[in-house]
């Protein structure tokens, strides 16, 4: 009964109105906003970022934490989307989402799919470690932060890190 | 799971290439990967952990996973069968996950009057039994830079021919 009732839901969510999946895909973009969710990325680079070295060559430990970083992310998302949407299915969605794969454009996915760049998380360990041992907190990495400059113009103690 | 889906939604379209460079210790591996990416070759050690790099060719845009090859290592090997679209060498072939997927071998290190020919490898390799997917062999030296761009158009090809 139980997937049936999934069937059904899946077929109703693939048929129904774009604007249900535009409801789900507004809900992501809150999650992904929210503090709680700042929070669980810090909580997590907190555990391992001590791992991370800024070197060229990665280290085989990276690999595990990459896979139950993008675990942890799937979870509470779908966690979240629960919360908030009685019923909700993720199942479904994700049905929805092949079919709708041409309109997969928005800033939401962009960012979702970062969180499977492999070098993207290496990079975001590596910002984290340098924050929390004080480099990067240099005066530069503050013009960085407050300037209107494209990446390009970037100090050089900043494209180091975009290999 | 949402992530590992829209990461193929994605990917497709892009025209994105992985590729799983595999070999025993000290085949050239790295070598190779720093040669395609055009980088300096003169200072390369043994590879503990693995190496990525990026490289456009012919509208593609290939990433090469370059994996230790230690024996220590190569357990750990399987943690990279995810998602690959070539593989570049053989003894993977019964691997369920990398089952019809190109394999090329690389005959590296022919700058070396001592290497044995391409011929030579395909034969102790027995490449001639393999009829469940299209496979490759290309003599190279990575030192040299010399077939490894051969190599990468058949990849190209290759590629174009399966996502097709």
């Amino acid at each position: 009964m139980d997937a049936l009732e999934e069937e059904s839901f899946a077929l109703s969510f693939s048929s129904t109105s774009d604007a249900e999946f535009d409801a789900v895909v507004g809900y992501l973009e809150d999650i992904i906003m929210d503090d709680e969710f700042q929070l669980l990325q810090r909580n997590f680079m907190d555990k391992y970022y001590l791992e991370f070295e800024d070197t060229e060559e990665n280290k085989l430990i990276y690999t595990p934490i990459f896979n139950e970083y993008i675990s942890l992310v799937e979870k509470y998302i779908e966690e979240q989307l629960l919360q908030r949407i009685p019923g909700f299915n993720m199942a479904a969605f994700t049905t929805t989402l092949q079919h709708h794969k041409d309109e997969v454009a928005g800033d939401i996915f962009d960012m979702l799919l970062t969180f499977t760049d492999f070098l993207a998380f290496k990079e975001m360990f590596l910002d984290y470690r340098a924050e929390k041992e004080g480099r990067g907190l240099d005066l530069s990495s503050g013009l960085v932060v407050t300037s209107l400059c494209k990446s390009s113009s970037l100090p050089a103690s900043q494209n180091n890190l975009r290999h | 799971g949402l992530l590992s889906i829209l990461r193929k939604l994605k990917s497709a379209p892009d025209q994105e290439v992985r590729i799983l460079l595999l070999g025993l210790d000290n085949a050239g591996k790295t070598t190779l990967l720093k040669q395609l990416a055009s980088e300096d070759i003169s200072h390369i050690t043994p590879t503990q952990g693995f190496n990525i790099k990026s490289v456009q060719s012919q509208g593609f845009k290939l990433n090469v996973w370059d994996i230790g090859g230690q024996r220590k290592i190569r357990p750990y090997w399987k943690n990279y069968f995810e998602n690959t679209d070539i593989l570049e060498l053989a003894e993977l072939l019964e691997e369920e996950k990398l089952s019809c997927v190109p394999v090329l071998i690389f005959a590296n290190k022919q700058d070396l009057l001592t290497a044995a020919p391409a011929s030579e490898i395909a034969e102790g390799l027995n490449l001639h039994t393999i009829r469940d997917r299209v496979w490759q062999i290309q003599s190279c030296s990575a030192l040299t830079g010399e077939g490894v761009q051969d190599g990468m158009n058949w990849v190209c090809k290759n590629v174009n021919a399966k996502k097709k």
